[in-house]
């Protein structure tokens, strides 16, 4: 539709209303207020980007934006690889695969907060006592150092988005036509190379997608990283997201934790955009 | 015709959206004047204290039936940073309550242009000595005390007759190490899983009040010199390692994963350790959790110096807006008066909220838990020591929990966190 009549604004109006209201305009406040030493009631005084010099000069942020990104790398790969197995799992021909969809989905039901807790409960006391019951020495203290800390965090993630991923896979999964793969096998291909050359490069547009919505899930999370190890031991865990509530409201320094927050948004955008081009190039080609 | 439907129906969605505003506009005015009917008062109040919220409620409901001229709205948000920022929301947002809560010196800069001086109030003179220096500036008297709190080992009395130790006899950090020592050796006969939980995972309990206990001293007890200190001299962080180190050495591990609700309820409530450093705050859940081992508890002062001087101090402090009007400031205060100085105020604050009061004439026999009833003694005879950490710098807390975090995970040597800890202060104090 071309012509934009009064009709198309007037449907349009309710939802620029509330983005305008809710997104756009606290974007725009936020951005300003990074520029002045404002303390979350008012300002008094335009400090320009002293508070983006600071930012880079901050350990603890740094730090932040390291294990953020680390994170962010394992749980993509991770999550990817689950994804994919579910998803071949519950396409091939097993008697319980409408069960198993629905149980492999339900976790990515539940919120972040819960999810935290069950997983803490199971990192700190499951493992602990497997651990010592059968003396295996990696499973005891988890959570207690930053390794454990960091792996907790990606095993969590992953068990909650594996199940949503593999709902993707599985669309194109299902796409990928009978006759190419019946084809192969009359030729003699093994089940390996039919994945390797015929499903595999039919499932890659999936994989963007699923790539880029896990690398931002995992950028922007907060829930789950507070309730499973709370940024400890010594913030060695602390991801980008805690780093700037506790900026703003453990150490009440509101404008320092906004430009942080202004640096974090620029970076999502960054991943969001790049997905949106990378999905509009292929799209186009197909 | 498909345009003049299209024109209809998006005109409709668009109606709709603002009889919905509207809609809430009349919703909202009805409900500020049903709120003003006749000549009652409306005092909002804000508050912090989730614990207390039924009961503190129930006696607003009171007092609004001896005064009908007066509507007190109490609104509860959950402590720490949460309340905190709904404060900050609340005062950004112009919806400004009457009586709110502060808690340190950091919170009475903060909030300076809406403290009302409440020094005329009959509460601010009845204010144990020492209660009210955070909150007193020249002859104005900014806040009035919640309550008094303290913390120190508490311990499970039983544990410590079965192991033949005599907690009275400890009088210093030596003869706690002995009594760690003896209690450890029969560990397997007491049941026990530890000595001491010590739950490093919460920054707080060390990097707030294990750590006051030691730099008392250097501010001479008063949270205000810390607040207005630009550096920290930690001149007993010597003492400070051993007392880490000690329950460190003795506790269930591994302490830096573990949390208050392992301590507290997992761990002590089951009689699975013999003590744990926590105040008269934990004995509501000590006394859910097993009412038979509650009966069973004491708590002794952090030995320093070869002195055991509790910490107490008051967390939190009512104040009354200077910005609401005078007539709400009035009927505030006045609540607020009754709330400490009446018969029935009296009578719920220890009965009902469980308080150590903060106030002089109240009876003290009724103070019911024996947690709260050492530490009033202990204030009454003055030996205490002041909560220092009030004045922390904003945040600070945190950054020595999370140092000592690291040294105990040994990723960091004592004086490494000592010393990042002070640079850090004299960041935050700036």
């Amino acid at each position: 539709m071309k012509n934009k009549d009064l009709s198309f604004w007037l449907f349009l109006a309710p939802v620029l209303f509330a983005l305008g209201t809710v997104v756009l305009i606290p974007l725009l406040y936020g951005i300003y207020y990074s520029f002045t030493n404002w303390n979350g009631v008012s300002y008094t005084e335009f400090v320009g980007l002293d508070h983006y010099v600071t930012l880079f000069k901050d350990e603890g942020f740094r730090n932040a934006l390291w294990f953020t990104v680390k994170f962010s790398v394992a749980s993509v790969i991770v999550i990817n690889i689950l994804g994919l197995a579910l998803a071949m799992l519950v396409t091939s021909k097993i008697k319980s695969r409408n069960i198993l969809r629905t149980v492999f989905f339900m976790p990515n039901l539940i919120g972040g907060l819960i999810l935290g807790f069950i997983w803490q409960f199971i990192f700190t006391k499951v493992f602990d006592s497997i651990g010592r019951a059968t003396g295996i020495e990696w499973m005891q203290g988890w959570l207690s150092d930053s390794a454990t800390g960091f792996w907790g965090m990606v095993i969590l993630m992953s068990w909650q988005m594996a199940g949503y991923i593999m709902v993707i896979y599985i669309a194109y999964l299902e796409n990928v036509p009978g006759d190419l793969l019946e084809a192969a096998e009359i030729d003699g291909a093994n089940p390996w190379q039919k994945f390797r050359n015929i499903t595999f490069p039919l499932v890659m547009p999936a994989f963007t997608v699923s790539m880029f919505l896990t690398l931002s899930g995992a950028f922007k999370i907060y829930d789950q990283n507070l309730s499973l190890t709370n940024g400890g031991p010594y913030n060695s865990t602390k991801m980008v997201a805690m780093d700037i509530v506790d900026t703003a409201f453990k150490f009440n320094m509101m404008a320092n934790a906004q430009a942080k927050a202004v640096i974090f948004f620029i970076i999502v955008a960054i991943i969001s955009l790049t997905q949106v081009y990378i999905n509009k190039k292929r799209e186009v080609e197909m | 015709m498909f345009k003049k439907k299209a024109f209809v129906l998006s005109s409709a969605l668009f109606l709709g959206l603002a009889g919905c505003s509207t809609a809430e506009e009349d919703s909202g005015s009805s409900n500020d004047s049903g709120g003003g009917s006749g000549d009652k008062t409306v005092v909002d109040v804000f508050q912090f204290k989730v614990e207390f919220k039924e009961q503190f409620e129930e006696l607003a409901t009171q007092y609004e039936a001896e005064n009908p001229d007066v509507d007190i709205k109490v609104e509860t948000v959950g402590g720490g940073n949460d309340y905190a920022s709904a404060l900050k929301a609340k005062f950004s947002s112009g919806d400004e309550p009457a009586i709110f809560n502060i808690g340190g010196p950091t919170a009475v800069a903060e909030y300076r242009d809406r403290l009302t001086d409440l020094s005329d109030t009959e509460a601010a003179g009845a204010a144990l000595e020492g209660t009210l220096e955070t909150v007193t500036e020249g002859e104005e008297v900014l806040g009035l005390p919640f309550n008094q709190e303290g913390y120190g080992f508490v311990y499970n009395k039983t544990v410590f007759e079965e192991a033949g130790v005599d907690p009275e006899s400890i009088k210093s950090i030596e003869d706690l190490t002995k009594a760690a020592e003896t209690i450890d050796s029969k560990k397997e006969e007491l049941g026990l899983d530890g000595v001491f939980a010590m739950a490093a995972k919460e920054k707080w309990t060390e990097g707030n009040h294990g750590s006051n206990a030691f730099t008392a001293a250097d501010f001479n007890n008063s949270a205000l010199d810390a607040y207005n200190s630009k550096e920290l001299p930690f001149t007993k962080a010597d003492q400070f390692k051993t007392y880490i180190d000690l329950q460190n050495k003795y506790s269930v591990q591994p302490v830096v994963s573990l949390d208050y609700s392992q301590q507290v309820e997992e761990l002590f409530s089951t009689g699975r350790v013999a003590m744990i450093q926590q105040g008269n705050w934990v004995y509501p859940t000590i006394e859910q959790m097993d009412p038979e081992l509650a009966e069973n508890v004491g708590i002794m002062p952090i030995p320093v110096d070869g002195e055991m001087k509790m910490p107490v101090g008051v967390p939190q402090y009512w104040t009354v807006n200077a910005k609401a009007g005078e007539e709400e400031q009035e009927a505030a205060k006045a609540f607020l008066d009754w709330l400490y100085t009446s018969d029935a105020g009296k009578e719920a604050v220890l009965t009902q909220f469980k308080f150590i009061p903060a106030y002089d004439g109240y009876d003290t026999e009724k103070i019911s838990d024996p947690l709260s009833k050492t530490i009033y003694e202990y204030a009454q005879a003055g030996n205490t020591t002041g909560w220092t950490f009030l004045g922390y710098p904003t945040g600070w807390g945190d950054v020595l929990g999370a140092n000592l975090q690291k040294y105990l995970a040994g990723e960091a040597s004592w004086d490494e966190a000592i010393q990042a800890s002070k640079d850090e202060w004299a960041k935050l104090a700036q």
